[in-house]
């Protein structure tokens, strides 16, 4: 595999360093175990490891980075559609798409700064990219589709993960993230109803029968992780160290 | 407190069921119930219980905005024309999922073996029953724009309510279900603003700086700033005292210019209980 394909500043990031996304341990194992036995008359090398397992922190930073990914997500998604709408896309629903993207950006960078607030630290392979290649973005209906998509997959994540939130240093980061998930409700239902006028909060996004009727669908973080894995593909993400939900 | 006094008042409506007890009594009650764990239990009331926001409160006042806003969807969905033939099955599911909210808080509150209050009368004139009072928000029930900018500002405020009381309850699932009650209020304000924009008004589906401002009176002032007051905030803090330095890190670390509108956009703020009930009450 060529070295050249994940980025220097990437590589030389130890390990246990407070970052965004660390070569996970189980997979670091493994490539030890595989250098061990396979290659037992080269020296160790640092690097070692499967350059695109990545895991996400234990506790409210993984909170954090998993938010992140969703924001970068929908904003590479948006910043798209903004450079190169597609030709049936009304002018006045640019005029939104272009909203959608300062919102994600904002919510991407404020996260970013969160994780890393004297911007010191390599917090993301340079290469690790949201890919676009699965939508269609040459038509209308193709961005409405997209985005609705991911909205969908951001207003269901919230709930869970502002419930996995500790409050050990305090409300604040917990409350800003709060302030974002109703924003991300706001652009799902935008954007449904582009796509399908009146499909805004619809059965398959709402629980229509028993006890929660009424309630956003949710998802885990596995569930949502799931779901973006083949979009963030050559990278693996491991949410292992989140808190399960209850 | 005014609000206190409000609930004690509320509690003693005439017609309140009588198992009505003082409010201090309920919370008494409410911090007993809570220790014994039930499914829905609470936390533990603060310690100055007098003069912090308990949970009661907070469920209180969420189930009077679900019934202010099923109330609304029942009266408008009943007036014959009000809503056009193409949007009522929309307003039927808000309808719904209002009244499907109501029921969950009931039961919440049920759980905790706390008090329900007894539905008020609601007067979306604004003359609280009173003929001889000014009418604050004419023709809600028979002018589909006056009704929807009434609607858009009751789902604004639902929003923050949610904001604003979800984490006062500390039981896991009741938390998670006050959260995904809040995405489905803020669906439903962007649908209503989206139909509000589809008529022609200058309004996008989030509060904006750049929505045209809804004319009310001074006297019913009161709604919009609980609905979007302050959502031009284009301040947030991670660190007690310190504000997010958006400024450095949007336009310089990063090259990425964010107006100060959509970096305001970008966030849904919470209202104070007071503020809320300051709202609530115009209709009651």
């Amino acid at each position: 595999m060529s070295e050249s394909i994940f980025s220097p500043a990437w590589r030389a990031q130890p390990l246990g360093r407070r970052g965004f996304l660390r070569v996970s341990a189980a997979s670091a194992a493994t490539a030890a175990l595989i250098g061990a036995t396979g290659c037992s008359t080269q020296t160790p090398t640092p690097v070692a490891t499967d350059p695109y397992a990545l895991s996400l922190s234990t506790g409210d930073a993984g909170l954090v980075q998993y938010a992140y990914l969703l924001a970068m997500a929908q904003a590479t998604l948006y910043q798209k559609v903004v450079d190169a709408p597609p030709s049936d896309l009304a002018a006045a629903e640019r005029a939104i798409f272009a909203d959608l993207r300062d919102h994600e950006v904002v919510h991407r960078e404020v996260f970013k700064y969160q994780l890393d607030p004297t911007a010191s630290t390599v917090i993301v392979p340079a290469d690790l990219a949201f890919s676009l290649k699965s939508f269609t973005l040459t038509t209308r209906a193709g961005v409405l589709a997209a985005a609705q998509q991911l909205e969908d997959l951001a207003t269901a994540a919230y709930p869970v993960l502002l419930t996995l939130l500790t409050t050990t240093s305090g409300t604040l980061l917990r409350d800003l993230l709060l302030k974002t998930s109703s924003v991300h409700a706001r652009h799902a239902a935008t954007v449904r109803d582009l796509l399908s006028p009146g499909s805004f909060a619809n059965d398959d996004v709402v629980e229509n029968t028993g006890a929660l009727a009424g309630q956003i669908r949710t998802k885990t973080p596995t569930e949502v992780n799931t779901a973006l894995a083949p979009f963030f593909a050559p990278y693996v993400i491991s949410i292992a160290n989140l808190a399960v939900p209850v | 407190m005014k609000l206190i006094s409000l609930l004690d008042r509320l509690a003693a409506t005439p017609g309140a069921p009588t198992t009505a007890t003082p409010r201090r009594e309920l919370l008494q009650q409410f911090g007993r119930v809570a220790v014994a764990a039930l499914p829905l239990a609470f936390g533990s009331l603060p310690a100055a219980a007098g003069t912090k926001e308990t949970s009661y409160d907070a469920l209180t006042q969420l189930l009077l905005l679900e019934r202010l806003q099923k109330a609304l969807y029942t009266q408008a969905l009943a007036a014959s024309g009000l809503i056009p033939a193409t949007q009522i099955a929309g307003f039927q599911r808000m309808l719904l999922h209002q009244t499907q909210h109501e029921a969950f808080l009931v039961l919440v509150l049920q759980n905790a073996g706390a008090a329900i209050q007894p539905v008020p009368t609601f007067d979306f004139s604004g003359r609280h029953g009173v003929s001889a009072n000014p009418v604050l928000f004419p023709n809600v029930l028979s002018d589909y724009d006056a009704f929807l900018a009434l609607a858009q500002q009751l789902e604004d405020l639902g929003v923050r309510l949610y904001k604003t009381h979800t984490f006062s309850v500390s039981d896991s699932q009741a938390l998670k279900s006050l959260l995904r009650q809040h995405a489905v209020e803020a669906e439903h304000s962007a649908h209503v603003r989206g139909l509000r924009r589809g008529r022609g008004v200058v309004v996008k589906n989030w509060p904006s700086d750049a929505d045209a401002p809804i004319a009310r009176p001074a006297a019913a002032q009161a709604l919009t700033t609980a609905a979007t007051g302050g959502d031009e905030n284009v301040f947030q803090y991670l660190t007690a005292g310190v504000k997010v330095p958006f400024s450095n890190f949007l336009l310089i670390r990063d090259n990425t210019a964010i107006h100060d509108t959509a970096l305001a956009e970008a966030f849904d703020e919470p209202v104070s209980l007071a503020v809320a009930q300051a709202a609530l009450s115009l209709f009651i």
